[in-house]
């Protein structure tokens, strides 16, 4: 019945644009006019309107029961096959709900009229439609026609739902594209939360187990060796407290992950993230060559992650040492190298180097190749992307 | 007699307190430490330890690579304990594979560090069979090799004894459980161990899993 109430605007609109256009053009091109203006290209443009698309797939589920997934909306763009598909639901609401209202409306006093033809003298009007059945008992056969007539029309508005039922999901639902998309941006976010959990889980395990194996040792020697035992006493503090700043950092990544779903970071961020690393008082020299627009989303945001990582490392285990940043997008291949000098003043401190295999595990989802090591001096990573599946 | 032993893992602090621990043992002394695979083999051959406890993530040389390289080039070489954060970690098992006769959780007290130390020097039992099991569990071959261990030509009481090696008895529980000599025991432990071209228990009761000669849900390996 939505429909029914949602075609007299159109019905009325079209009633005065051909009474306007009635005197210049003629009766027939003024209806036909204001029919096509009003009946179709209006709807049309109505449907194509995305809060209109909204409550449409609202209704469809409320009144028709059926199950439209919501396409998640990218960037806040509706595609337009997606807007035409809503602009076709929308007129064959509007035609269906318009059809079926009219008919509710005219078919009660015609169906009383009918009824009483038999027993009139003249010619009986069907309620108020134009035309007439003679009176007398020579019309008893409207009667039976006259009473069965809102039973068909019962099951032409059940029909007529089903037939909506049927196509709201194609019109209404996410495009194959669409379902696509959604189902990709689930996979990376899944991985992603893969990912922090398995850096939890090492980092968290491997202060644990230095807490567990020092306060073991402690144990043992305390009779014999004090300054071991203080010392086994001050590692652990300072690794439990590690372990402990790893897991915030971790659960509020995934605590702030639907706030992050906005735009992850890519290539075209990094002068951003090389300055916000500067300011945390890290020397970072960058030098970037080649496009970097010409390179793939995925790539691109992968290979900002392991900037990202690298600079993290380099600041965890090396300090304050001038970092140095290579990028190279050439035609076939995204390559990036890192390098610092190693600290020797520091001990290199680190569960087989935790945030490298986050980067190995980026590198090997991207068929690309990772080597990481101390070279002459500098701790180095380099790493090679593939910028297309078979290159 | 006094077993040697060479600490590798790249954090510092789990060599100091592992060293500390083995140190407090009388029969026990650390004879070096490194801090990569790499310096595996030449600290091996200079320091003759009878065992290397080995941490299995190494950001240069890891310690599966580490462990085929050490028995690849050194002769007679050392017992390799394979040091572990997690008991689920699927480098232990490639480590066990590569050659490791054993593993041992970092997490592990103290006693059970020191107790599997001298239980792989021995060579006589197994260590963590039912550990072991679930390893081999989680890695079998989704279909065994045809023939299993037939190629192997083990006699009936050598695939016995092979089970009972799989369950962790050692030799004496061996010979008791089947009524014959302690001395009988070892030499069929000999035999099996040559017939598979393995050079400890852990590495037959491998092969034995991965063969499917024994099936890692065979109840008659329960007792491990």
């Amino acid at each position: 019945m939505i429909g029914a109430a949602l075609v007299a605007p159109y019905v009325t609109l079209t009633g005065f644009v051909a009474l306007a256009l009635e005197g210049g053009v003629g009766v027939v091109a003024a209806w036909g006019v204001a029919i096509a203006a009003c009946c179709v290209a209006l709807p049309i443009a109505t449907g194509m309107l995305a809060p209109v698309r909204a409550l449409e797939i609202a209704a469809a589920r409320l009144l028709l029961g059926v199950e439209v997934s919501d396409a998640e909306v990218i960037h806040g763009e509706v595609s337009w096959s997606t807007r035409w598909r809503s602009a076709a639901w929308f007129v064959a609401h509007v035609v269906v709900g318009g059809v079926i209202g009219t008919l509710t409306v005219v078919l009660p006093p015609a169906v009383v009229s009918a009824c009483s033809a038999p027993f009139a003298t003249g010619d009986v009007q069907l309620g108020r439609l134009d035309p007439t059945v003679p009176g007398g008992p020579g019309s008893a056969w409207i009667v039976p026609l006259a009473l069965l007539s809102p039973v068909a029309l019962v099951y032409l508005a059940v029909a007529a739902s089903a037939l909506l039922a049927r196509v709201a999901p194609r019109l209404l639902g996410p495009s194959p594209a669409e379902q696509l998309a959604t189902v990709q941006r689930h996979a990376v976010r899944l991985a992603e939360r893969n990912r922090l959990a398995r850096e939890l889980h090492d980092s968290v395990g491997h202060a644990l187990s230095i807490v567990t194996v020092q306060a073991s040792a402690a144990g043992r020697v305390l009779d014999r060796d004090i300054p071991f035992a203080r010392q086994a006493l001050t590692d652990i503090e300072t690794s439990a407290r590690n372990g402990l700043r790893d897991l915030d950092h971790v659960l509020g990544l995934l605590r702030d992950d639907a706030a992050a779903r906005a735009p992850t970071p890519t290539l075209a961020d990094l002068k951003r993230l090389v300055a916000s690393t500067r300011s945390t008082g890290i020397d970072v020299t960058a030098e970037l060559t080649g496009r970097i627009d010409d390179v793939p989303h995925v790539v691109s945001s992968e290979a900002y992650r392991i900037v990202q990582e690298s600079l993290t490392n380099a600041a965890r285990h090396a300090g304050h040492v001038p970092v140095s940043l290579n990028l190279n997008v050439g035609t076939d291949h995204l390559e990036l190298e890192l390098t610092n000098p190693l600290d020797a003043s520091r001990p290199r401190r680190s569960g087989g180097g935790r945030g490298l295999n986050g980067i190995q595990e980026r590198v090997t989802s991207l068929r690309g190749q990772v080597t990481a090591g101390p070279e002459a001096g500098h701790w180095r990573i380099a790493v090679r992307l593939p910028l297309h599946p078979t290159s | 007699m006094n077993l040697g032993v060479l600490l590798v893992d790249d954090e510092p602090l789990i060599r100091s307190g592992l060293r500390a621990i083995i140190d407090a043992e009388p029969d026990l002394s650390v004879l070096g430490e490194a801090d990569d695979g790499a310096a595996v083999t030449p600290m091996v051959r200079r320091l003759r330890p009878d065992v290397v406890l080995m941490d299995v993530r190494m950001p240069v040389v890891d310690g599966i690579e580490a462990t085929r390289r050490l028995l690849a080039n050194v002769d007679d070489p050392p017992r390799v304990l394979v040091l572990t954060t997690f008991e689920n970690d699927d480098y232990v098992f490639e480590a066990l594979r590569a050659g490791a006769s054993g593993f041992l959780l970092k997490r592990a007290h103290p006693d059970e560090v020191v107790r599997a130390i001298r239980l792989l020097a021995a060579g006589d039992s197994l260590l963590f069979p039912a550990a072991i099991r679930e390893l081999a569990a989680r890695h079998a071959p989704a279909q065994a090799p045809a023939g299993g261990l037939d190629s192997a030509g083990l006699t009936d009481r050598e695939a016995q004894i092979l089970r009972l090696i799989a369950q962790g008895l050692s030799n004496a529980e061996i010979a008791a459980q089947l009524i014959v000599s302690a001395e009988t025991v070892k030499t069929h432990v000999a035999h099996v161990l040559t017939k598979l071209d393995a050079r400890d228990r852990t590495q037959a009761v491998i092969r034995a899993y991965h063969s499917g000669f024994i099936t890692p849900r065979d109840p008659y390996t329960n007792g491990g």
